[in-house]
């Protein structure tokens, strides 16, 4: 019965879904024109990012039924590999972010065999004890590797991390809209991750991806094998959300542990939150969403990560389908409304 | 050489009890509502807290103190189940597990800040402390590690009492071992689940006291206890209590000597290792039962 009214509702959402993509495209080429503080575009390339990070996390848990916490770890491994690469071999950026995202494949496959034998809670706990690891293992590294100038730089950075390994080369070509250049390459990154889940989604490998989730009896019986599936996705979502890392960490001329911390994690898993959970719009509305909220309650300061906390108990308990799961309700509902009358 | 085991057996052991304290409260929880408690760390801190706001910026005696932190840890427990868990459990069974922990987790951080932002992140003493070492030989015990084994051993006799000697406590066994079964002879399901939460709570306050005696005390120290709780409780195999607490003390026990022999940052990857082995070659824990799962 839920399979049949999701069918319905995937032949719906087809044409949907390229008049909303339209739409988001426009208002994303708008953007630079209409944002003239460097400052606000700063926060949309911000949001641009999470939005992607959440669209692949969207993919692991909303379609694949894949519980991770470690997003932020495959992240931060994309932004410390460009980092790392850009720094001490002095590659450019260009080829030190695409590098970055592949070298993410192989680690997430590693991580993926050891931890997705398991299931549900099992996958999360041994996810988030892997980036704990990490984030521990970076921060406590003391060895120098390098001495630059009378101070000591170990080689993951340490406790301090990595900046001034280069940028996208905006400031001399455009002057003053460096930042619109910085833009549009995020941009240009976020449509390509949005754009991959989407044909993900809608590819036979979408489809294995959920009837797994929905059945997984019936998907094995069928041939559907769950440990591979669940490693393709797992590849997949780590190349997109290592770029997304490298993006982030060019974009910014800096990465350090922090990117490890609860709060970002709870971030990317809010912005899935808010807008829905298995909606491929929702992760871009719910990040964009919440950054406005962020930025909202940065006037509060200090109780900013305890609004973004009680936002997603609140999601969770009181509005579980997210943001684009109420519209989709909604519309549904005032559909059968009227067909009902006429 | 005998120095070095009795460094790592005290270090081993005292972490051994508390972490043993941690894995009672959230195993328990578990075993009878299959609920990942991710705010269990933060509830260590609001223990820890409780002390220190009771004893040192009230000036009540200790034991007052401590008896708040537990009253303090079991009334937000009740308040997780009531505001949080009961609508989750009311609404679907399917999606129980993880959208809890989503929602704990959130929980989790706002209770950390709110902390934050009542005391302040820098580090604070915890009122409860013993002076005074006992000398073995050449090496050296401190007193204060020994009374938080002791007073550890105690509460986990407490509490083993209370699940094997009382009716509550055979209700909450009932309830873990069949649900559905508990729920056909009459035991009301609803209020087990809150005396559950309640008696995690009231153990996260005692251990939080405990636990920030022997480090220091910040809004988030209970982060890296629970995280190693939780491999402890997987280890063993979720929801088995004896087994949550030998697999405590012996993975504390690895952990103090691989961190005395290997270096401090060794320790954690070093519990990682041990427990994705192990998932690996017996995916329901060491001293869980496999169980045929209706797919």
């Amino acid at each position: 019965m839920v399979n049949f009214i999701k069918d319905r509702s995937s032949r719906w959402t087809l044409p949907a879904d390229a008049w909303i993509g339209l739409l988001v495209i426009i208002i994303a080429v708008a953007v630079p024109f209409v944002i003239q503080s460097r400052y606000l575009l700063g926060e949309v390339i911000l949001a641009l990012i999470w939005a992607g990070v959440a669209s692949q996390w969207n993919l692991l848990f909303g379609y694949a039924g894949v519980f991770s916490l470690a997003p932020m770890a495959f992240f931060a491994f994309g932004a410390y590999a460009t980092a790392m690469l850009s720094y001490y071999l002095g590659w450019s950026v260009w080829l030190s972010i695409p590098a970055g995202a592949i070298v993410s494949i192989p680690f997430s496959l590693i991580i993926g065999l050891a931890c997705l034998r398991l299931e549900g809670v099992y996958v999360a706990l041994l996810t988030f004890a892997v980036a704990q690891m990490m984030y521990l293992l970076i921060v406590t590294d003391t060895g120098c590797f390098q001495q630059i100038g009378g101070s000591c730089v170990q080689f993951t950075g340490g406790a301090t991390g990595f900046s001034d390994f280069g940028d996208f080369g905006m400031r001399p070509l455009l002057h003053q809209y460096w930042m619109i250049g910085n833009y549009a390459v995020v941009c240009c990154g976020a449509f390509l991750t949005m754009l991959v889940s989407w044909i993900v989604i809608r590819s036979p490998m979408g489809l294995a991806f959920r009837a797994i989730r929905d059945n997984p009896g019936y998907a094995m019986a069928r041939g559907v094998n769950r440990f591979r599936t669940h490693l393709l996705v797992f590849g997949i979502s780590a190349f997109f959300i290592g770029l997304l890392g490298g993006l982030y960490a060019v974009h910014f001329q800096a990465i350090g542990p922090t990117v490890f911390s609860l709060s970002q994690l709870l971030f990317v898993i809010a912005s899935v939150v808010v807008g829905g959970v298995g909606s491929f719009w929702g992760p871009l509305l719910g990040a964009v969403v919440l950054t406005g909220a962020d930025e909202f309650l940065s006037d509060f300061g200090e109780y900013r990560s305890l609004g973004l906390g009680l936002i997603i108990t609140a999601f969770v308990v009181f509005l579980p389908r997210g943001l684009v799961g109420e519209i989709v309700h909604l519309f549904a509902l005032w559909r059968r409304k009227r067909q009902s009358h006429v | 050489m005998l120095d070095t085991v009795v460094t790592v057996l005290t270090t081993g052991l005292t972490n051994g009890a508390l972490y043993a304290l941690a894995t009672i409260g959230l195993s328990l929880v578990w075993g009878s509502m299959g609920m990942f408690n991710m705010a269990h760390g933060a509830m260590l801190a609001l223990g820890g807290y409780l002390t220190f706001t009771v004893c040192t910026q009230l000036g009540l005696p200790l034991p007052v103190a401590v008896i708040a932190a537990v009253a303090g840890g079991a009334l937000f427990g009740v308040l997780l189940y009531l505001v949080v868990v009961q609508r989750l459990l009311a609404r679907s069974t399917e999606h129980f597990e993880t959208s809890v922990m989503i929602a704990t987790a959130g929980i989790s951080i706002a209770l950390e800040e709110a902390l934050l932002v009542a005391f302040g992140g820098q580090p604070l003493k915890q009122p409860f402390t013993v002076s005074g070492n006992l000398h073995l030989g050449q090496s050296v015990v401190p007193l204060l590690d020994l009374a938080d084994v002791v007073i550890a051993l105690i509460v986990m006799g407490l509490t083993y009492w209370f699940l094997s000697g009382t009716k509550m406590g055979r209700a909450i066994r009932a309830t873990a071992q069949n649900r559905d079964a508990a729920v056909l002879m009459g035991v009301p399901v609803q209020r087990i689940f809150l005396q559950a939460l309640a008696i995690s709570g009231a153990l996260a306050g005692i251990c939080g006291v405990l636990m920030s005696s022997v480090t220091q005390l910040t809004p988030w120290f209970g982060d890296d206890p629970m995280l190693k709780a939780f491999i402890m409780c997987v280890v063993a195999g979720l929801g088995n209590l004896p087994g949550a607490i030998a697999a405590s003390f012996c993975l504390a026990i690895i952990e103090a000597a691989v961190e005395f022999l290997a270096g401090a940052r060794w320790g954690f990857p070093a519990l990682l290792f041990i427990v994705i082995a192990i998932l690996i070659w017996r995916p329901a824990g060491l001293f869980g039962r496999s169980q045929i799962r209706r797919l």
